[in-house]
């Protein structure tokens, strides 16, 4: 049979019709556009089981409960734990993208000594003969830990052990003055409180433990024309805690403790409260005129934050004016008030004041990265991450993001006695130390964390006292053995102590405090992450909701 | 029976913190490109602050996160694609876009009436490492495709995968909860089935203070909010013009679109 150049031409056209009809050309686009978006050099995500693990978040002292979903060794997500005892499921914002932070390209990577590459044996070389030629001085920022008990032990024998205070802690000093109490042992007992005057404090935008307030607010005041809860908020402008309050008050930037100073004035004249104190000094139309809020809007605040007891007052940094209004209203020692929440707890030697005789300083990872020691010591830093511009002579990469073993003793703020344990989800992801590891290193007699971890687990199952928290509350007195108890704390259940007693503090003031009293020291009280995962920097950039925090990706 | 998966997001609760952002991003895994701007950039939660236009003691603020409204009716995006790359999921009521048939026209952006639709500009990259902390439920996307919130649908499978393992045709309400709805620490957004009448998000969606963005419009959006404030209820309608001076705060690389919220 011959086949024609027509035949050709009908068979063609007859083939390329066919074709239309089968499934071919369209299996053919699909999987060309399957494949086209994955080329080789797009990462993918890494295939294998999904589990999901409890811990606890140590990027602040808050401790936050964490649920961490992990897919071949790493954590992929990060979610709240529902059952926390003060969190309750809520976390700040950066915890959501916490899990990238361990490949942030600003990470320390390698030690750095005055800004080039060194290592390890260098490190230790220098500390060793820093340590031969004078003390020591250690700077903690999160006491309290097992890593913060070997810190201490060395720097008994060595030097000095000190504290680096943030915001909230300071906030507390005053009362450590007054009654002899550890700031470092006193809480706000925000569950039972029904009023709270806040003086610049960022109640609702990550002050204390991030979720706990937020979640008390959203239940009890958020949406509400008479809540429960009042948040009135004392600031210069309008922050996001002042946009979401009961009340806003509006005065001058610096004028806390006139504020503070005016209304406990009103207070006593009135007779408004049932305690007794000292008058301050300064008269109303004074407190008036440094504040620039009107007397009669001063008198009227007075009464309307005794209109719904209990009330607390929160300052946001340590101004005794302030804190003395809490013992004109009764709310030190009191049901919703400040609480001493331990009676065990130490008091610490700041790090405020300068350091003179030390041969070397010492900061632990979790001293805040914008704290600059007054110092001409030497000045070795661990840090996770690079957070700019530092006078530390010696830069040593410490454990990141769910790198590190730790306990996690009470958040700074909290009412009530907790401990958690956070266990090291992931491997580190550079050749890291904490200082607590490199303090063993050059004191061999020194014990070591996870034994500390073990003792005071123990001690825990000893007392018998409190309960573990996880989805289910088990009292501590039906926990069969110390294995048990530990075993249960490494899965992400939390101890809870007993409520605390309000009578274990007492202040007692001779003298209403100078009004704002300010801190001698010139770096920013609040705690801040040196940087921010890549995610939260993209996004506030673009959405325009926060001004530059920390260092983006 | 078919589900109507949607929101109440409660705008007297958001404190404007961002946690939802950064959740969707992260279970999404999207990335944060050093060269992405705010036009530019992936956001398929995007909270905007808006301020009743008022200044001093009387000023107010409130925020609104923004994300796809999953429009039941006339659903502009569907309407325009040229490649039926968008859907509304017939089972579940989500609006959902297949990638994989996207060819980049961005007419759906220009339709959508939310600005809630991105085109992705670049291939997907992270810092050396960070790969590894990406989610194995969701595929890293090549550019030239337009993004936006499906709801975690990844969360929706999964679902509906360990009901199967039960041997449940219907999934635990429990098991399908968008990141962003996990991540809000304060519960402003809820999520429910509005299709059922007993599910309290449902009976939310039509409280008193409830409203919707653009409501006139009539594409019966998915997305509800609610507010005790007024000046934050006329924010829905800015056509109207007869509304106080209610305006978007200006936000940086944001005007024109801000201006149309």
């Amino acid at each position: 049979m011959k086949f024609s150049r027509r035949d050709l031409l009908v068979w063609g056209a007859g083939a390329a019709a066919g074709l239309v009809v089968t499934p071919v050309p369209w299996k053919l686009l699909d999987d060309a556009s399957k494949w086209s978006q994955n080329w080789p050099w797009i990462p993918q995500p890494a295939r294998g089981p999904v589990e999901v693990k409890q811990s606890a978040c140590t990027l602040c002292p808050n401790g936050c409960g964490l649920k961490v979903r992990m897919a071949s060794g790493s954590p992929v997500g990060v979610a709240g734990v529902a059952s926390h005892p003060v969190t309750r499921g809520a976390l700040c914002p950066l915890a959501f993208g916490a899990h990238q932070l361990n490949w942030h390209p600003d990470r320390l990577r390698t030690v750095r000594h005055h800004g080039t590459a060194a290592s390890w044996d260098d490190a230790r070389i220098a500390f060793a003969r820093a340590c031969s030629e004078g003390g020591v001085v250690v700077l903690d920022g999160y006491p309290g830990r097992a890593a913060s008990a070997v810190l201490e032990t060395f720097a008994e024998k060595r030097g000095e052990y000190r504290v680096v205070r943030g915001a909230e802690t300071r906030a507390l000093m005053p009362y450590e003055k007054w009654s002899g109490a550890p700031a470092e042992s006193l809480g706000y007992d925000l569950e039972n409180t029904a009023t709270i005057l806040s003086f610049g404090a960022p109640l609702l935008d990550g002050w204390g433990v991030p979720g706990r307030l937020t979640r008390l607010w959203a239940e009890r005041a958020a949406g509400q024309a008479e809540p429960q809860l009042r948040i009135i908020q004392v600031e210069s402008s309008l922050s996001r805690t002042a946009g979401r309050a009961y009340q806003w008050i509006s005065i001058r930037s610096g004028s806390n403790g006139a504020l503070a100073s005016g209304v406990a004035r009103v207070l006593l004249e009135e007779r408004l409260v049932s305690a007794h104190g000292p008058i301050p000094d300064l008269s109303l139309s004074d407190a008036e005129s440094q504040t620039g809020l009107d007397a009669n809007a001063i008198r009227e605040l007075a009464r309307m934050i005794v209109a719904k007891p209990p009330v607390i007052i929160i300052a946001n940094e340590n101004n005794p004016a302030v804190a003395a209004l809490n013992i004109v209203l009764g709310a030190v020692g009191s049901r919703g008030g400040i609480v001493r929440r331990s009676k065990t707890a130490k008091a610490y030697p700041s790090a405020d004041a300068a350091i003179a005789s030390a041969r070397a300083v010492i900061l632990d990872s979790s001293v805040p990265w914008n704290f600059v020691p007054q110092t001409d010591a030497e000045v070795f830093r661990f840090a996770a991450w690079n957070g700019g511009p530092t006078r530390a002579d010696w830069l040593l990469p410490a454990p990141g993001f769910l790198e590190e073993l730790t306990d996690v003793p009470t958040a700074p703020t909290s009412g009530i006695e907790t401990y958690a344990l956070a266990a090291s989800l992931t491997e580190a992801a550079h050749q890291t130390h904490s200082c607590a590891e490199f303090l063993a290193s050059a004191d061999p007699s020194l014990p070591s964390a996870e034994k500390i971890i073990h003792t005071r687990c123990a001690e825990l199952f000893r007392t018998k006292k409190g309960i573990l928290r996880s989805r289910e509350e088990v009292s501590v007195a039906k926990i069969a053995s110390v294995q048990k108890l530990e075993e249960q704390l490494w899965n992400g259940a939390v101890w809870v102590g007993e409520p605390a007693s309000g009578e274990s503090i007492r202040c007692a003031l001779k003298q209403w405090p100078a009004a704002d009293a300010r801190s001698p020291l010139d770096w920013s009280t609040s705690w801040a992450a040196p940087v921010l995962p890549p995610l939260a920097s993209k996004l506030y950039q673009e959405s325009g909701l926060r001004e530059s925090q920390g260092r983006n990706a | 029976m078919s589900a109507r998966y949607g929101m109440v997001i409660d705008l007297d609760r958001c404190t404007g913190c961002g946690s939802c952002m950064v959740a969707c991003a992260a279970e999404n895994n999207v990335p944060a490109l050093p060269q992405a701007t705010a036009r530019t950039g992936l956001t398929p939660v995007l909270v905007r602050k808006v301020s009743n236009g008022l200044e001093g003691n009387l000023r107010r603020e409130a925020f609104i996160p923004i994300m796809c409204m999953h429009c039941e009716h006339e659903t502009p995006c569907v309407h325009v694609c040229p490649q039926q790359a968008v859907e509304v999921d017939a089972a579940t009521g989500i609006v959902m876009q297949m990638p994989q048939r996207c060819l980049g026209c961005r007419y759906c952006m220009t339709a959508c009436p939310y600005h809630a639709r991105y085109f992705n500009w670049w291939d997907p990259s992270w810092p050396a490492g960070m790969e590894k902390t990406l989610n194995p439920g969701v595929a890293s996307r090549m550019r030239g495709v337009v993004e936006k919130c499906n709801l975690c649908h990844a969360r929706f499978h999964a679902a509906k995968e360990k009901a199967a393992a039960a041997g449940r045709r219907e999934i635990d309400a429990a098991d399908y909860i968008p990141a962003c709805v996990e991540a809000c620490p304060t519960g402003a957004i809820r999520f429910g089935n509005l299709a059922d009448q007993n599910d309290p998000v449902a009976q939310e969606a039509h409280s008193a203070n409830a409203f919707r963005l653009l409501a006139r419009i009539g594409t019966e959006p998915k997305v509800y909010y609610k507010s005790n404030e007024a000046w934050v209820r006329k924010m829905a309608e800015p056509g109207d013009q007869s509304s106080s001076p209610v305006r978007s705060t200006e936000i940086s690389n944001h005007q024109s679109e801000v201006q149309h919220v």
